[in-house]
């Protein structure tokens, strides 16, 4: 009944307890919704790092990887290949011919690092093929060799023109923009410009401050054009130590979520470049392994490093550390946010269940009078408080629950940011996660909430002597 | 068979700089089955009496026995029990815990004292009949007029099976009417079921029901009559 009793007095002062538990409700959602949001990140974040950048193991000559040398092959390819082939857990692996290169387009240069992949292979370990912008990835045969750059390096390259085309302003036209605009943007012409930048200069000319604070974003995304075809000249050391020269055709732009690693990462056939660097077809600088899963990955890698020991093998763990610790952590984070929330909300609710206290002290006196003792007076507060609190949790969870559910699908966009984000690896468009067992420690730290907040007000009950608070007023 | 000794009990209170003398030196004998009334001025010490036989209040000297028991001795949770299981309580008013029913109410009792649902459940329905009260299990305290609210109360005071039920002046927010219906159930408690009643009162109505009418002034008791067909 002292449950029963708890539960009812929760409702005795409805306004005040309705207050405490909408604070409750919204401080939950938010901490649900934070949680989400940055576990939503660190799956992203930890999905394109292994999917896209390292695998889940890779191999490499132990040398390599202190100093990224041509003639650093791994070891014993085809010991190695035999052994990769026959691990069950292995889904597939890719070996890469990695080279540091200088890239020249028609009009800029750049440094990365120059992948020869077989397409194949690769399309199997790597997700770069389904981040393909633009153009397409090895599909086609060509009389020249084809490149995959990211929209990074184009850009560094200026193969990401912007020019004002009849087509694009008629597209306009079917758009919800005002007339005058297209006028105004009709009057830039038809000049093509190599830099974001100085299309953005013309732009603001053409449109003044106002309009281009709000279009500005949308029209120089639509009047942006890859120069796909271009041809780009590649300068790289080939085994003998010589510098030699290859060139090839863009025939695809691909992007994702972490520009430092699409600036420095282009694509060519291993077989184009076998011409340039007189390496033999066995001699390739990386194996990139893919496994059932991520945790599958580590306990693979291990037992790899014992088979094949004239080799460095390393995991997604040891090759992205901060990756690591941000999945080991994201549980704490989430709780410790949360925890932050109901530290806050905590004094809230111990306001409220004083005054519950202080408004009741003759029923009280009378209840210590009767025979009810100190335990059950303690356990009669602590209950309300934890119900009370846990009414706002308890609806909080619903309401998150189901809006995380809702963006796990449709995902939140913090566009304005992207660029922000993206230079650090992180997504724009976010699709939040939230685990069964976040909601469930989430819910027994509310619990604790509750618990520790009615410690000082049933002190304060307990403190009543039964004879004063009895006396009649 | 003595319920209650009191042996010189004195009472002082010391308010800051002012000590009251509210009992100066009591000796008093409750036996079983007693209905008695105690009266006096006001101030005489007529609540302070009765708290400490009820074991709220420890007396400045002398000693209180309860069945045996020197409630002085008693301490804490001991006490709280003590009381829980041999004396009960009507006050004059904040009886009722207001959001459980008249049945709950009394049911809460008997479950602080960890009886068996089934012989709650059973109790508490046969008291509340007692009480004139068998239609209203479920009426929340504010459904219930003030003598009805007093009337649970003595309900749940005797579900605790008490020693003896202490009452101080039960009826002194009650109109007439309440008055006399609520003495009349405690004296038919008293006298089908032997149930000891000492009640405090200011009420000339409510003290003519009374078999002993013990008188306090000054907190000094000045006189403690029977009436006649009380054989002692
Ligand atoms: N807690 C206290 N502190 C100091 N003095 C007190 C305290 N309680 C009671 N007194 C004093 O003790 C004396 C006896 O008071 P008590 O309440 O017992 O009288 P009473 O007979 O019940 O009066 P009433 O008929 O008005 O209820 C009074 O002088 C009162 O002022
Ligand atoms: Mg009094």
């Amino acid at each position: 009944m002292i449950w029963s009793i708890g539960w009812k007095n929760v409702w005795r002062n409805k306004a005040r307890s309705l207050v405490v538990i909408v604070a409750v409700i919204l401080g939950i959602f938010g901490g649900v919704m934070a949680t989400g949001i940055m576990q939503g990140w660190i799956v992203q974040r930890l999905h394109d790092g292994i999917h896209n950048e390292t695998s889940h193991i890779q191999i490499h000559h132990p040398d390599f990887i202190n100093n990224e040398e041509i003639q650093y092959t791994i070891r014993e390819y085809d010991t190695v290949a035999c052994i990769l082939d026959t691990t069950p857990e292995i889904i597939a692996w890719s070996p890469r011919v990695q080279l540091f290169a200088m890239m020249q387009s028609d009009w800029a240069a750049t440094g990365t690092m120059l992948y020869g992949v077989d397409p194949v292979q690769e399309k199997l370990v790597s997700e770069i093929h389904l981040n393909i912008v633009e153009g397409q990835y090895f599909d086609d045969d060509y009389r020249m060799p084809s490149m995959v750059i990211s929209s990074k390096t184009a850009e560094n390259l200026k193969l990401l023109n912007y020019q004002v085309t009849e087509e694009k302003l008629d597209s306009l036209l079917t758009m919800e923009f005002p007339k005058d605009l297209i006028k105004k943007v009709e009057s830039i012409g038809k000049k093509r410009f190599r830099t974001e930048k100085d299309f953005r200069k013309a732009l603001k000319n053409a449109l003044g401050q106002k309009q281009f604070k709000e279009y500005g974003n949308t029209l120089v995304d639509l009047f942006s054009f890859y120069r796909i075809r271009s041809k780009v000249t590649v300068t790289l050391q080939n085994k003998d130590g010589r510098i030699v020269y290859a060139t090839f055709r863009v025939r695809g732009i691909y992007k994702t979520h972490n520009s430092l690693f699409d600036g420095m990462s282009v694509f060519v056939r291993k077989d184009d470049l076998k011409a340039y660097t007189n390496l033999a077809d066995n001699e390739v600088h990386e194996i990139a392994v893919l496994c059932t899963d991520k945790e599958t990955g580590t306990r693979v890698a291990k037992r790899l490093s014992g088979l094949i020991p004239g080799n460095s093998v390393l995991s997604w763990r040891e090759l992205t550390p901060e990756l690591a610790m941000y999945t080991d952590f994201s549980n704490i984070m989430g709780l410790i946010y949360v925890g932050i929330i109901l530290f806050a909300l905590a004094f809230g609710i111990i306001n409220t269940m004083l005054m519950s206290v202080l408004e009741r002290v003759k029923e009280l006196g009378m209840l210590m009078a009767v025979g009810m003792n100190k335990k059950r007076v303690f356990q009669m507060i602590m209950l309300e408080s934890v119900f009370l609190t846990l009414t706002g949790a308890l609806i909080g969870l619903v309401v998150s629950g189901i809006t995380i559910e809702i963006l796990s699908h449709t995902g939140i966009n913090f566009g304005v940011w992207a660029e922000g984000f993206e230079a650090i690896g992180y997504a724009a468009i976010v699709y939040p996660v939230v685990t069964t067992g976040n909601y469930i420690s989430m819910l027994l730290l509310v619990i604790i909430t509750g618990i520790i907040a009615s410690v000082w007000p049933a002190r304060k009950a307990l403190k009543l002597n039964p004879v004063e608070a009895l006396r009649t007023d | 068979m003595k319920v209650i000794e009191l042996k010189n009990v004195e009472k002082i209170y010391n308010d800051s700089e002012f000590k009251v003398h509210a009992i100066r030196g009591i000796d008093l004998d409750f036996e079983e089955g007693e209905f008695a009334a105690i009266v006096g001025p006001s101030g005489s010490g007529k609540t302070t009496l009765l708290n400490m036989l009820g074991g709220l209040d420890k007396p400045s000297a002398g000693d209180i026995m309860i069945g045996g028991t020197h409630i002085n001795e008693l301490k804490g949770s001991k006490l709280i029990d003590f009381r829980l299981h041999n004396i009960g309580f009507v006050f004059q008013s904040y009886n009722l815990i207001p959001v459980l029913t008249a049945k709950e109410n009394v049911e809460f009792i008997m479950q602080m004292q960890r009886r068996p649902a089934a012989k709650r459940l059973e109790r508490t329905r046969e008291l509340l009949e007692k009480v004139g009260l068998g239609d209203r299990l479920n009426s929340r305290p504010n459904k219930l007029s003030g003598g009805q609210q007093q009337r649970v109360a003595v309900a749940r005071a005797l579900a605790s099976k008490p020693r003896f039920i202490l009452a101080d002046e039960p009826t002194a927010n009650l109109d007439s009417v309440s008055t006399e219906n609520l003495l009349d159930i405690m004296e038919q408690l008293n006298r089908e079921e032997k149930i000891t009643f000492i009640f405090s009162t200011h009420d000339a109505r409510v003290v003519k029901k009374a078999k002993r009418v013990i008188t306090i002034e000054d907190g000094k008791v000045i006189r403690d009559e029977w009436k006649e067909e009380d054989v002692r």
